[in-house]
């Protein structure tokens, strides 16, 4: 089994993710997931591809340590992160969250929770291609 | 630059690097050495980087006490505001 957490350049299948978490304990009766996609229009834009750069080492331990966070502030009994590096296009994944919990309610707060974090807190960067040119992308709230 | 010897690694990534052309660099250590004069020292050699650098980090953590003394061989990260997801 792949790890919980972590950066890949190739795509990830969602229901390869959701199946490990379902492995990890039968207690867990709601599962969220969140998954970011590329879009092919930004700020007014065109998008032809987006390319993404990481502190990898960084990276992976701030998921980490999100991944635990959550599992303790939300009392999950699994959760998942997978974050693709390198260059994807319009419609391809780009992140995937997988909590899983005894109820919903945790399931989908950590997921919220977890999503918006890793925004503020994980070194990654992506820079769009628009027929304009390349630039980086200032974050989105 | 001292190679093999005391040094500190300075790396650079996504906007910032991007707008320096360089990813990574090597200064020299010295005992008693503080964040904050490797940073001022970067500051003149790479000043188009601190335009927008928000973030710093040593050994891979976020640091925002410029008095953290650094030792021999850290890697000292300067980074841009993040938007992955």
């Amino acid at each position: 089994m792949q790890e919980a957490v972590r950066l890949q350049t190739e795509d990830f299948s969602v229901d390869a993710e959701l199946a490990a978490l379902r492995a990890s304990s039968k207690r867990i009766g709601g599962i969220a997931t969140f998954v970011g996609c590329a879009r092919d229009f930004s700020e007014g834009r065109d998008v032809l591809r987006i390319d993404f750069d990481a502190y990898p080492a960084m990276a992976v331990a701030e998921l980490q340590r999100l991944r635990n966070e959550a599992i303790e502030k939300y009392g999950l009994l699994d959760a998942r992160i997978v974050h693709r590096i390198g260059s994807v296009v319009a419609g391809d994944n780009i992140v995937l969250i997988v909590t899983g919990a005894e109820h919903r309610a945790p399931a989908l707060n950590a997921c919220h929770w977890l999503i918006d974090e890793l925004k503020q807190c994980v070194p990654i960067w992506k820079k769009e291609t628009t027929p304009e040119g390349e630039s980086w992308v200032t974050p989105h709230p | 630059m001292a190679q093999g010897g005391s040094v500190i690694r300075i790396l650079f990534f996504g906007p910032v690097a991007e707008r320096i052309s360089k990813r990574e660099t090597l200064m020299e250590f010295a005992p008693g050495m503080q964040l904050r004069e490797a940073v001022a020292a970067l500051r003149v050699t790479h000043p188009q980087a601190f335009d927008i650098v928000c973030f710093t980090a040593v050994n891979q953590v976020q640091i925002k006490d410029m008095s953290l003394p650094l030792n021999d061989g850290d890697e000292i990260a300067f980074m841009a505001k993040f938007s992955g997801g």
